[in-house]
């Protein structure tokens, strides 16, 4: 068998694993032994019928299709076939029959377009949704002077700044305060040069101005895991640092100024 | 393209063309990283609701899920799609399959290392992925070679004639990278507060609608047309679905940030662009289903044209209920809130699943020349991942808009004025309620992945032996 194998493999030029599962294959629908398969296709029986189910057309091919002997997008069908080494399809599908009749292209046709142009456009668009969506929106609209929203944070609320991103703080708390009823009572709201982390969900309380409403040792104490917060195991310079952030978060420091 | 050299590995992935084991490589790295990703995913949701008995916080773990689910799965799977339908597209060998290789190895390591680094407290705390610039730098340069391949391989196509998938697959994997570069202007030193936050909504908005909805969009027409074997209803549709993803772009993400210190215009330039997004999703959904017409019995026995029809048809529904929260009226009650947590959660793992599968349910059994394993396990699976997506869509978006009103009711009687919380506490038990039943849809989806998982590791390794599609050059195949 091996040497039927090797020649059947050469005879279709794939490699022998491939040819001798396919031959399995073969054999095991056809009834016949997986010998007999692959003396087959070493005496020279390589190229089995085209898949039916590529080869025949479309039965519904309105649109989209191409006058015979233009190049189709598929490259297993008749025109330019695929080596396949077996019966196509999974048997449990009712096999179609066998092409008849002029040759119908396959469904996957295509239109003659250059898909590097869209290309051009694709990178267009997508300038023009950066600068709309996201360079448009950080650029600061408000005359400065009036009020500010900037905190003059300390040196170790600068580093607490760092701990509360890194601790993944902004997953569950926001540092935003909006113009909208939901947020009347959480002090100021905040303007677009805030210098804190203003987070997209509001899992826990807002934290904008938590420094007027608890103490550090309160801060701390929720930090560690008081009442429904997780606890958070920060060393004790980082626990510090954030605490100092928090602290600084008031209004204190950020009214009318 | 016949390889002759027939190491195991090449045997186990389906002996077939470089290209073809390239993909199936893919397919594979991605359904490991969908499995992990979907336990970080559901183990957020447990630190959500159980948060003081949980040893890591939701802020650890919901960036360590986004990663792997971004990245791991959606991203490694759908290239794999691409590189399995690219040479039967073009006509030519796929340029760069070295490339491509080294684009799976970069994107695998750095996903692995990325979410080692979060959970050892090394992360930077941004959102969606939370990596350290010295990771987020290499992701961006390793997510251009996908595109390299792509770009490449269509400048050497024989075929003059383009079909739909082209358009989807070129435009999705040419963004993916670019969206990548922008959003690591979190990283930048000078970046103000607001263009941070509108840089993550940005990315985590745009990886959904410019990537993932519009790769796999693509893949699925594909798909459908090839399993099902009837031609496109209408390449004008697919012409409008394909350009309204990109269009709709980053929009639902900005609405994430409604009345926030952004520029008002944002809020209606977001409500009247974020519509984009369902008028692409509903324009392809109806073009499938005309392309289907006629052809609807018996499509369970087609769980790839199947998992194609769904995934669309939730396309739909989580682009119409995101689309209708960038509204103000809508907005001013979802906002932050667990509701854009429900989108962005259906989106990865539900939509995303559905339309990877797809294409690996309709290319796994042609490139590695095994039968699906098996029909009845693909139709659980698409039932658990509907299901769940549906469950955790309701649950959490109840949640997120429950939360939404307490806070305008907790306004109105100041009884959140000295304690600044999110919601009243007199809601807060039925909010936890919710937030609890959406924990068990997420089970149920996490189910749903884990059949994904099971069939593509299933076919590869066990699959009956059918017929393999074989890659050939056009000069052998005329010889």
């Amino acid at each position: 068998m091996s040497e039927q194998l090797a020649a059947a493999a050469a005879a279709l030029g794939l490699p022998e694993a491939l040819v001798q599962r396919s031959a399995e294959a073969r054999a095991a629908e056809t009834g016949a032994s997986a010998d007999d398969i692959l003396a087959q296709w070493a005496g020279g029986e390589a190229a089995p019928p085209p898949p039916a189910a590529e080869a025949s057309p479309a039965d519904t091919a309105e649109e989209e299709t191409a006058p015979a002997g233009e190049v189709p997008e598929e490259r297993d069908e008749p025109a330019e076939p695929e080596v396949v080494i077996e019966e196509p399809g999974p048997p449990a599908q009712t096999p179609k029959p066998a092409p008849v009749g002029p040759y119908k292209p396959p469904v996957l046709i295509g239109a003659r377009d250059n898909p590097m142009a869209l290309l051009a456009g694709v990178v267009g668009l997508f300038v023009i949704v950066v600068m709309v969506g996201l360079v448009g929106p950080s650029i600061p609209t408000e005359v400065p002077g009036a009020r500010s929203s900037e905190i003059a944070f300390s040196e170790a609320a600068l580093h607490g700044r760092v701990v509360y991103a890194e601790a993944g703080c902004a997953s569950c708390h926001t540092q935003m305060v909006r113009p909208v009823v939901a947020d009347v009572g959480l002090g100021p709201v905040t303007l677009t040069d805030t210098n804190q982390i203003l987070g997209t969900r509001r899992f826990g309380p807002d934290l904008t101005h938590i420094g007027a409403r608890m103490t550090g040792a309160q801060i701390e104490a929720v930090v560690s895991g008081l009442g429904d917060h997780p606890p958070h195991s920060l060393g004790t310079d980082e626990m510090s640092a954030l605490v100092a952030y928090l602290s600084e978060s008031t209004t204190s420091s950020d009214g009318d100024q | 393209m016949a390889d002759t050299q027939t190491a195991d590995i090449r045997t186990l992935l389906g002996g077939g063309s470089t290209e073809d084991r390239l993909a199936i490589s893919h397919f594979l790295v991605g359904a490991a990283f969908l499995l992990i990703g979907g336990g970080l995913q559901l183990l957020s949701l447990v630190s959500l609701r159980f948060g003081y008995l949980f040893p890591l916080s939701y802020g650890r773990v919901e960036p360590a899920a986004n990663l792997t689910l971004m990245i791991g799965f959606a991203a490694i799977s759908l290239v794999g799609g691409i590189y399995y339908v690219l040479p039967r597209l073009t006509g030519t060998h796929l340029a760069g399959t070295r490339l491509g290789g080294l684009g799976l190895l970069g994107m695998s390591g750095l996903t692995t290392l990325g979410v080692l680094a979060i959970f050892a407290g090394l992360g930077d705390g941004s959102q969606p992925l939370g990596l350290p610039w010295w990771l987020d730098v290499p992701m961006a340069a390793v997510l251009f070679a996908p595109a390299l391949v792509t770009i490449r391989t269509i400048r050497q196509r024989t075929e003059e004639r383009s079909f739909v998938t082209l358009w989807f697959v070129l435009g999705g994997v040419v963004w993916l990278p670019l969206l990548y570069v922008a959003h690591l202007v979190t990283h930048l030193p000078g970046a103000s507060a607001v263009a941070v936050a509108f840089a993550e909504t940005f990315f985590s908005a745009g990886f959904v609608t410019m990537f993932l909805v519009t790769v796999g969009s693509g893949l699925v027409y594909y798909t459908i047309v090839k399993e099902s074997d009837v031609p496109l209803a209408s390449r004008q549709l697919a012409l409008v679905g394909f350009w309204s993803l990109g269009f709709a772009g980053a929009w639902w993400g900005a609405a994430q940030l409604l009345f926030g210190p952004g520029p008002g215009w944002v809020a209606g330039v977001a409500a009247a662009l974020g519509l984009a997004w369902p008028i692409g999703a509903i324009a392809n959904a109806a073009n499938i289903s005309m392309t289907l017409e006629g052809s609807w019995t018996g499509l369970g026995e087609k769980p790839g044209v199947l998992s194609g029809v769904l995934g669309l048809y939730l396309t739909v529904g989580v682009a119409v209920v995101a689309a209708l929260a960038g509204f103000r009226s809508v907005g001013s009650v979802t906002s932050l809130t667990p509701f854009w947590e429900a989108v962005e959660y259906v989106s990865l793992t539900g939509v995303g699943t559905l339309l990877v599968s797809s294409v690996a349910f309709g290319g796994l059994p042609r490139m590695a020349g095994r039968q699906l394993e098996t029909t009845q396990r693909a139709r659980r699976f698409q039932r658990l991942t509907v299901g769940g997506s549906v469950g955790l869509l309701m649950s959490m978006g109840a949640a997120g808009i429950l939360s939404g009103y307490s806070w305008v009711a907790g306004s109105n009687s100041a009884a959140y004025v000295d304690a600044g919380e999110g919601w009243a506490a007199g809601l807060g038990n039925t909010h936890d309620t919710l937030i609890l039943i959406a924990l068990v849809f997420g089970i149920v989806l996490f189910a749903g992945l884990g059949g994904y998982a099971s069939i593509v590791l299933g076919t590869v390794a066990r699959g009956k032996s059918i017929a393999q599609e074989m890659l050939v050059d056009k000069e052998v195949s005329s010889e």
